[in-house]
């Protein structure tokens, strides 16, 4: 069952132009890396050399699958899948514990993504920004109403401290970018990686994490403000 | 507060409120926007953050717009955690899923509108420029391959969901030994799963590895509309050209359904197809199950 997936022809050509570029592909020193990164988040371009296995790579990916759902083409729905269940169920279960809800969350994210694809804007968003905003969306009301804040925060408690990031993978561009993350997190004082860290996977608002951190509510808005607009700076998200 | 503008004891304007309100009637909707994207509002909240940005001067919007979507790049690039879903999850979707995505109705996006971004495979895009053969050459391809046959489909839907039916054997023993949907029914390896029906009712799928058959039982499954027939299909490990297993009209319906000689199938669908059944499957299928034998 491992041949003929319908969408890896799709991926397996992008490659080879990749390859065709050949010495065309820029390589930029790891200092800039973050600015490489996310050099064209929104504008899909094929025809462009992205390393494979990096996030531009998988956003033309998935803006090219996008397109194809939104004629009603399944393989490129299953393609779709394929390429971003893990981190949607990943998030889901991050959020949520419970593999049950979890796997609830995923299964409307990702009606969703059938019946919306054709409203999917490049012009606003990254495919993945796209895909990750509904998940976070889903995932976060079904949290809210299924536990109490205090259930919340205790089992968030139990899970992971760390902002996960795909550190697997044997994509030498894609590690690079994992380890961009790392070092841009590594900019935003412990204060703020909390209180983000909190709202993004404890499902919290910024009122409930002021109660956890018993802080005064405008300066957890400002910590979750500056904490991502450090980050985004660090990352060079323009 | 060592993170915040007023640690530097200046009063700034960007210093936030308690709430929401406050803050937008203050003029500082903008600086909302990271906590807006991160979802770290109440639902009562977000309906006052876009009433506020829906009826604000279009400069305002766009600047809250603008930042909104940068912190969505920045949570998509941070929070990466994956984790494996069950592997019969895509087939749980997909046997929900509505018949026609949005476009289909709608009609298609001007290619202009989506700018430079347009892709290229995208058959009302301009052309591809001259002398970029490979992506020309994609592109046709891509027109051609775009009625992808049940085959392609299914073939996603197993490699996506590699086991689907699990559970164990049906307990009581009822009926005649010689019947044979009670022989697969009640085989010693018995499985089965139930899967949701596009249109409403389920398809219960039993599955016998040793007597080399399935029994499929629809349930509250409303009749095919007029004219139209259920055609189930198994679909080859090979790849090669699912095959017809009979039709299902509105009376067949309430009886179970024997499909024998499913050693080489990787799936079983079923689609509607005009009365008298069709030689190719017509998309979308109704009910998709993987099969594991």
């Amino acid at each position: 069952m491992t041949t003929q997936r319908p969408g890896n022809t799709v991926f397996r050509f992008a490659r080879h132009d990749a390859a065709e570029a050949g010495n065309g592909v820029q390589r930029l020193p790891a200092g800039d890396l973050c600015l490489r990164v996310m050099d064209t988040p929104n504008a899909p371009n094929f025809d462009a050399t992205a390393p494979p296995g990096t996030a531009v790579d998988l956003n033309q990916q998935l803006a090219q699958l996008l397109e194809r759902i939104a004629d009603g083409d399944q393989a490129s729905f299953a393609e779709f899948y394929r390429l971003t269940s893990r981190r949607v169920f990943g998030m889901a279960r991050r959020v949520l514990i419970d593999p049950e809800l979890s796997e609830d969350t995923v299964q409307e994210v990702f009606l969703q993504v059938w019946q919306n694809a054709a409203k999917f804007d490049p012009g606003s968003g990254s495919p993945l920004a796209w895909l990750m905003t509904i998940s976070h969306r889903r995932a976060v009301d079904r949290v809210r109403s299924s536990q109490s804040a205090t259930e919340r925060e205790a089992r968030y408690g139990a899970s992971s401290q760390d902002i996960d990031h795909d550190s697997v993978s044997d994509q030498v561009d894609s590690r690079l970018e994992a380890e961009a993350v790392v070092r841009c997190l590594e900019t935003l004082t412990e204060t703020q990686q909390e209180s983000v860290r909190l709202a993004y996977y404890g499902g919290l608002t910024y009122r409930e994490v002021a109660e956890k951190l018993n802080a005064a509510i405008p300066t957890i808005k400002s910590r979750i403000r500056d904490g991502l607009i450090r980050l985004k700076s660090c990352l060079g998200v323009s | 507060m060592t993170d915040t503008n007023d640690s530097r004891g200046r009063q700034l304007p960007r210093a936030f409120a308690a709430d929401i309100p406050t803050d937008l009637a203050a003029g500082r909707a903008v600086e909302l926007a990271e906590i807006y994207a991160l979802d770290a509002i109440s639902d009562a909240e977000r309906e006052a953050i876009d009433t506020y940005v829906g009826g604000a001067p279009e400069a305002e919007r766009a600047s809250f717009n603008e930042r909104v979507r940068q912190a969505r790049e920045t949570l998509a690039m941070s929070f990466t955690a994956e984790e494996e879903p069950p592997a019969d999850l895509f087939a749980r979707i997909v046997a929900q899923l509505p018949e026609q995505p949005a476009r289909a109705q709608a009609p298609r996006r001007e290619a202009a509108a989506e700018g430079p971004a347009a892709p290229a495979a995208v058959p009302t895009a301009e052309p591809a420029p001259a002398g970029d053969e490979l992506s020309a050459a994609r592109q046709r391809r891509d027109v051609r391959r775009r009625p992808a046959g049940l085959r392609n489909w299914l073939i996603g839907v197993a490699a996506a969901a590699v086991i689907a039916l699990g559970g164990v054997g049906i307990g009581a023993y009822v009926a005649n030994q010689n019947d044979p949907f009670n022989q697969v029914i009640e085989a010693q390896d018995a499985r089965q799963a139930t899967v949701d029906v596009n249109g409403g009712g389920t398809a219960t799928v039993s599955i016998s590895p040793s007597h080399d058959a399935l029994v499929v039982r629809m349930k509250d499954v409303p009749p095919p509309p007029a004219g139209k027939v259920y055609q189930m299909w198994l679909i080859p490990k090979d790849g090669s050209t699912p095959v017809s297993q009979g039709l299902m009209d509105a009376e067949a319906l309430s009886k179970p359904a024997l499909v024998k000689g499913i050693g080489s199938a990787a799936a079983l669908g079923i689609t509607v197809e005009p009365a008298g059944g069709s030689a190719t499957p017509t998309l979308p299928t109704v009910a998709a199950a993987p099969l594991n034998t």
